[in-house]
């Protein structure tokens, strides 16, 4: 440990000054006296006769003596740079005072000059000598603030190390911890909330913050409390997110109280929130923020009412997901559908790239799908694939559809799915006739589109199992695909039992086709995702036994590993059993294996060993032609993609990655920076990204194309646009590169600038985990562009969708109708540990809701009109009327 | 050969990994270079490596444990990096291949290289350039030149035959900046100052604390000064105090004269001040110390000639710099004049310099200090009674202090004796006092 910030608090003001006290003390002092004015000489003299009256053996004399020495020191006003005039001049004779002290019989005086001694010591002190502690505990016990704060800071931080050494002495505490209690109740009384929470993690006694809070303070204690346990080493982090929830309960802060229990994804926490409040109004806004956090939860009787338990059920269930983001979109007036052309604006640029657009159309359009599936995502229109079936009903339905090749129609027919993302009963209606084309590649995409519409939506009829359950054990492989893809898509993060029943045998199957193996384990990590199911792992691990080694060597393979992975999805040591069996794995796999478990298990803790592990790995020189350096370089994006300062420290981690990396590592640094800073176009990694996508090595290019495509995901991000523009037309003779231009492109006007694929919400608290696996999947699958998403496994690309969500902000009246109302956006302020009542947005505008948020920014209520029912104002925020407000 | 940083080189990773990827189709003789991904003519000059390198900002300055937490973070990943990059130095030494790469640069730039003018870029290859000397050329600008940071009329290296753009001189600084620059501490420190306690206080208050402890304000909730000026009659100590400065703080320390600003060319005042800002606030923390500031700071009246016109620009962009409108958290500035009513009343408004402390002439005990400080390291014979002197109802400042101590040394060396007597410091004051009243002997108006 180093030194407490305690004691460095303490000693900084005064420092600079003592060395410099010293100096002149040596230098002049003969000079000294003369050097004085009239009030300090008289001040020293003074001083100096308190001194000595203090030895008289008269007790009378003694009081008096240390009563006006008291008062000297208590009255002093101390500068900022200069110790107090009194302690000064009391310097010279403070061994003598703590000679006489010695002799001193037990009394009160004897305490009284304890007290004096204590702070003197502030300034005489040697080095760890702690003789203010010392002579603390041996004084009168007096309040302790009224030494001045100064004297306070000094202790705590004499207490710390104390406390170290008494407990590397298992010496008893009891006289320490009396003392920590009240200095921990001074500094929360005088607005120093971090040093009481520093002081207490010092002595391990963070319980007694708990009787010390009130509700002027709790705020920022917690605010402190948690900013701390994203750098705190565990289980450190998970005690302090304990103490900041009880408070947060005690104080009925519940939104924030739920915020850690999910962020600790304790779900007897969830409960208890759910049972300590009492306002159904507010229990409506927990659910908004559990469907936001996209995580699987059944409210029994925690609500009595069964029709409220419906309508709350609904909102865990994201049943008005689709109907929150058509109002945001009909606000901002997007609903007009756009097509990929719209994006292209290839009129922006001179000929010739116009003119040569024409080359492998199957390619171009199969491009033209995936764009026009993001764009229009979620808003249930678009000019490619709805409109025909409107026009000429039936027979000729889906003209667009039929414009693509083979498996291309796969991904045309799911990019229906996306385009009615979230509203299940238009979309299984719509994709219900791709069922009844007598062409496989269509039939898997309906199956496939059928997941999309609903992933993140639970359904009490459970459509997608419906419809998707019966194909699982079709001939055809690929309709096995589409089906089982699609329930992964549907079902992640449930981890429903009857669909593990239903997967597990296929991957144990030795007759089964590797990619139906793949994409298997890839669901069935999905909706397990963070759950350490033995089962499933037990299932994938066989698998991964009992494939051949030919197979290993196959590209899709990697996503068995990566099934794995999401298993133990930022469930940090619970990996440790099944990477020691990883090491039992065939070597061509292993390594894969070990760093896919590694990064996965760590995704969002900002663990820096693991970083450093992983980027060891990636120090290495492979020969054999090894993989794994590629998931390790996306691993260290995962790991540290948890706070901001490591992400930035990752960012340069990355640089020096490629100035040293060989070629596979090359390929993986533009998507690990796509995965930093996934929606949030920060200017330095777009230079990066936009350098290398000139790339000579095809493959880091088209890499480092799709990622700008992600750190610009639904942002509308003019520069990158423009930039991708320019690409369209330097690429436009390599048609693998220009599929990657383009879907980036779409990428950029994800829901035409309304989603976001950011798996971090609620103020860059929370991640969620299916988001995260989903992001993960496709990424892993770009690491082998050339075979996968070139290749006829494209609609890997799909998986994106577990990630996207509408960046906005819509308020609600309490009848959960939208309400607009007017609020300040700017860009968030960091206020941790900030005196005061600190502005928490810079920079802001006022709007009117429902408004869009863009990374970083931050949102208040420009009203008083209402009051809003969570702090954190991000997706569905329910108002409440504000009792005393008064229009003016 | 420090200045001409080639693009490319450092920047795009090894081009020695690069090989020709061997696809067909682009097997032409000649690939076009990447565009630029520039977005108008202007290079961004703060972006590229150095932006890259600067660390992220760590809050709360609150000197707590999250801060301690957050800067230990940093110095983790630095160190993963140290390791990794001696890791990978260890596997194949990087600066082999640089030295390769670069003496393959020196061989194409050919030498020596003569020094011109970038007039125009027409396209990515080429652009219009012009030497010192001669016409304008239409010339190829070679590849490895970072043509990110190539605008109209910054300098260039061209090939001393075919004149083409093999590099480019980055100005970086000034080179009249980085003089300012006080690289060597100065030697006196604030033992070497007598008196001027209050004065030294709130120096350190408003300058250097700020900068070592931040956190204090922040606690308050107040905004640091941004600097503060000292002025006073001449030699009180006011550049002396500075120096003192200088010498005790670890902050860069940039010095300048007031008369420097003022330069031969119109329009060059006001950009070295904006350079003399800028560097401070690449090298912050950092203290700025412009010193006998009423030679551009004087009240605006009517200018007369173009000169003084010019010196109130340079005035001008000094209060905008002031102002800060970029946030220039970490950079102080201490003014020195010896006539602060002479100056205008903008540069001291509350906001730019709010913090004015004066110097007075020394009172009886700070002059015994001065007195002590100076004659500390003379022998002084018995018979010295400096409390004459200290004690004469003359107005001396510092600075005549010193010149009698000094005279009065000299006087003792003339005659050869290794002592200073009293005597001697008596002609000195004299002598002193004399040639202070600018020659009329003492007494004569009396
Ligand atoms: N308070 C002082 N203590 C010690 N020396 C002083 C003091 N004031 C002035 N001096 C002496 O006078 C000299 C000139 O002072 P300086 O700071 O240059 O004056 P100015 O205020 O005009 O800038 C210094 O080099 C120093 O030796
Ligand atoms: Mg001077």
């Amino acid at each position: 440990m180093a030194p407490d910030p305690n004691r460095t608090a303490g000693g900084a003001s005064g420092s600079g000054t003592t060395k410099e006290g010293k100096d002149d003390a040596s230098a002049k002092k003969k000079v000294e006296n003369e050097d004085l004015s009239d009030e300090d000489l008289a001040l020293k003299q003074q001083l100096e006769l308190y001194v000595e009256r203090v030895q008289d053996p008269d007790p009378g004399l003694q009081k008096v003596a240390l009563e006006s020495m008291r008062q000297e020191i208590r009255t002093s006003t101390s500068s900022m740079t200069s110790v107090p005039k009194p302690l000064k001049f009391l310097r010279p004779h403070y061994g003598t005072l703590k000679a006489y002290y010695e002799t001193m019989s037990e009394s009160d005086l004897k305490k009284y000059l304890a007290d004096i001694l204590s702070v003197l010591a502030l300034t005489m002190s040697a080095e760890g000598e702690r003789e203010s502690l010392k002579y603390r505990l041996l004084g009168s016990d007096g309040d302790i603030g009224s030494w001045g704060h100064e004297y306070v800071r000094n202790l705590a931080g004499e207490i710390a190390q104390e406390y170290a050494k008494r407990q590397s002495e298992e010496a008893p505490i009891d006289d320490l911890m009396e003392l920590v209690q009240q200095i921990v109740a001074f500094h929360m009384k005088h607005n120093a909330e971090p040093e009481a929470v520093d002081l207490l993690m010092e002595v391990e006694d963070l319980d007694m913050l708990i009787e010390h809070v009130d509700k002027t303070n709790f705020k920022r204690t917690c605010l402190y409390l948690t900013s701390s346990a994203r750098y705190l080493p565990g289980p450190d982090d998970l005690l302090v997110l304990d103490i900041a929830y009880m408070i947060y309960l005690k104080f009925e802060e519940y939104p924030n109280a739920l915020q850690i229990a999910l962020y600790l994804d304790n779900l007897q926490y969830v409960r208890q929130v759910f049972t300590s409040c009492d306002d159904l109004l507010r229990k409506k806004q927990f659910c908004y923020m559990l469907a936001r956090h996209g995580i699987t939860f059944e409210l029994d009787e925690m609500v009595a009412d069964d029709d409220e338990r419906e309508v709350m059920q609904d909102i865990i269930n994201n049943s008005k997901l689709s109907e929150g983001y058509l109002t945001l979109a009909r606000d901002i007036e997007v609903m007009e559908p756009k097509s990929p052309e719209d994006i292209y604006k290839a009129h922006l640029l001179d000929g010739r790239a116009s003119a040569g657009a024409s080359v492998d159309s199957a390619r171009q359009n199969l491009a033209a799908t995936f764009v026009n599936a993001f764009v229009n995502a979620g808003f249930g229109q678009d000019k490619l694939m709805t409109v025909a079936t409107d026009s000429a009903s039936g027979g000729s339905s889906g003209n667009w559809l039929f414009k693509n090749k083979e498996h291309g129609k796969t991904s045309a027919a799911a990019s229906l799915g996306m385009i009615l993302l979230w509203d299940v009963d238009a979309g299984l209606s719509q994709i219900d006739k791709y069922f009844h084309i007598n062409d496989t590649h269509v039939n898997v995409g309906a199956l496939l589109g059928v997941g999309i519409v609903n992933c993140g939506i639970k359904n009490d009829c459970d459509p997608a199992m419906a419809l998707l359950g019966d194909y699982t054990d079709k001939e055809d492989s690929s309709l096995r695909i589409g089906a089982i893809m699609g329930l992964g898509i549907a079902y992640a993060g449930s981890q429903n039992e009857q669909l593990r029943y239903k997967l597990a045998p296929i991957l144990n199957d030795a007759k089964t086709s590797l990619d139906v193996v793949a994409f298997t384990a890839i669901s069935l990590g999905l909706i397990y995702v963070g759950s350490c199911n033995e089962e499933v792992a037990q299932a994938i691990i066989f698998a991964l036994m009992d494939r051949s080694e030919a197979e290993l060597g196959e590209p899709l393979t990697r996503l068995l590993p990566l099934g794995l992975g999401l298993l133990y999805l930022g469930k940090q040591e619970s990996v440790e059993a099944t990477a020691e069996v990883s090491k039992t794995f065939h070597e061509k796999i292993r390594k894969y294996c070990d760093m896919t478990l590694l990064s996965c298990a760590y995704a969002g803790t900002g663990n820096v060993l693991k970083v450093q592990n992983l980027l060891g790995h990636c120090s290495q020189h492979l020969d054999k032609g090894e993989t794994h350096q590629g998931p390790a370089v996306i691993g260290i994006a995962m790991v540290a993609m948890a706070e901001e300062l490591g992400l930035e420290m990752a960012i340069r981690s990355l640089e020096h990655l490629l100035q040293y990396g060989e070629q596979n590592i090359r390929r993986a640094v533009p998507l690990a920076l796509g995965l930093l800073c996934i929606s949030n176009p920060k200017v330095n990694v777009m230079d990066t990204l936009s350098r290398l996508s000139h790339d000579t090595d095809s493959e880091v290019a088209m890499a480092a194309v799709i990622s700008l495509g992600l750190i610009g995901a639904g942002t509308n991000n003019a520069r990158i646009a423009g930039m991708l523009r320019n690409l369209s037309s330097y690429y436009y003779k390599d048609t693998s590169l220009l599929f990657c231009v383009r879907i980036a492109q779409g990428l950029v006007h994800l829901g035409k600038g309304l989603l976001t694929l950011n798996p971090y919400h609620s103020d860059r608290f929370l991640l969620s985990p299916t988001a995260l696996a989903g992001l993960v999947t496709m990424l892993h699958a770009c690491l082998d562009m050339k075979a996968i998403v070139l290749g006829k496994y494209h609609y890997v690309l799909y998986f994106l969708v577990l990630a996207m969500q509408p960046r906005m902000l819509l308020t609600v009246d309490e009848s959960l109708k939208p309400l607009s109302v007017p609020v300040r956006v700017g860009q968030a302020v960091d206020v941790v540990g900030q005196a005061g009542r600190p502005k928490t947005i810079t920079g802001f505008q006022t709007h009117s809701t429902p408004v869009l948020l863009a990374a970083g920014d931050r949102a208040e209520l420009a009203t008083e009109k209402y009051i809003p029912l969570s702090p954190i104002l991000e997706g569905f925020v329910i108002l409440k009327e504000n009792p005393d407000y008064r229009e003016d | 050969m420090g200045q001409g940083t080639p693009g490319g080189l450092n920047r795009g990773g090894l081009p020695g990994d690069r090989k020709q990827d061997g696809s067909g189709k682009k097997d032409k003789k000649f690939e076009p270079a990447a565009p630029p991904a520039r977005v108008g003519r202007k290079q961004r000059k703060q972006k590229g490596p150095e932006a890259a390198a600067r660390l992220p900002t760590v809050t709360p300055l609150t000197k707590c444990k999250l801060r301690l937490l957050k800067l230990e973070r940093i110095k983790d990943y630095l160190l993963m990096e140290e390791e990794f990059v001696a890791n990978q130095e260890r596997l194949k030494p990087q600066e082999e291949k640089a030295e390769e790469d670069r003496s393959k640069v020196d061989d194409l730039r050919g030498s020596p290289m003569s020094v011109g003018n970038l007039e125009e870029l027409i396209d990515e290859n080429h652009a219009i350039v012009s030497s010192s000397v001669g016409p304008e050329y239409y010339v190829g600008i070679l590849s490895f030149v970072d043509k990110d940071q190539l605008e109209p009329g910054c300098a260039i290296l061209m090939h001393n035959k075919v004149l083409s753009v093999v590099g480019l001189l980055q100005d970086e600084v000034d080179p009249m900046v980085s003089v300012m620059k006080v690289e060597k501490a100065p030697l006196e420190s604030y033992a070497d100052i007598g008196g001027l306690d209050a004065q030294i206080q709130e120096i350190k208050e408003a300058v250097e604390l700020p900068l070592t402890h931040p956190e204090l304000y922040e606690d308050i909730g107040i905004k640091p000064p941004k600097g503060v000026i000292l002025y006073g009659e001449p030699g009180t100590g006011k550049t002396l105090l500075a120096k003192a400065v200088a010498n005790s703080t670890s902050a860069t320390f940039l010095r300048v004269v007031g008369s420097e600003l003022i330069q031969k060319y119109l329009g060059d005042g006001p950009k070295l001040v904006r350079e003399l800002f800028r560097v401070a606030d690449d090298l912050s923390p950092s203290i700025v110390f412009i010193d006998e500031i009423d030679a551009v700071g004087t009240k605006r009246y009517d200018a007369h000639s173009g000169g003084e016109r010019e010196i109130q620009r340079t005035m001008l962009e000094l209060l905008n710099q002031l102002d800060g409108f970029d946030s220039r958290g970490d950079v102080k500035v201490i003014l020195a004049t010896n006539r602060i009513e002479s100056l205008d009343p903008a540069l001291l408004r509350p906001g730019r310099i709010d913090r004015k402390i004066e110097f007075p002439l020394p009172d009886i005990k700070t002059r015994r200090r001065i007195f002590q400080i100076h004659t500390s390291r003379m022998t002084l014979a018995d018979d010295v009674n400096l409390e004459e002197f200290v004690m004469t109802k003359d107005e001396f400042s510092g600075a005549d202090i010193k010149a009698i101590c000094t005279e009065a040394g000299l006087l003792a060396l003339r005659e050869r004796r290794m002592k200073v007597t009293h005597q001697d410091f008596k002609k000195a004051k004299d002598k002193v006092m004399f040639k202070k009243k600018e020659g009329v002997p003492e007494g004569l108006y009396m």
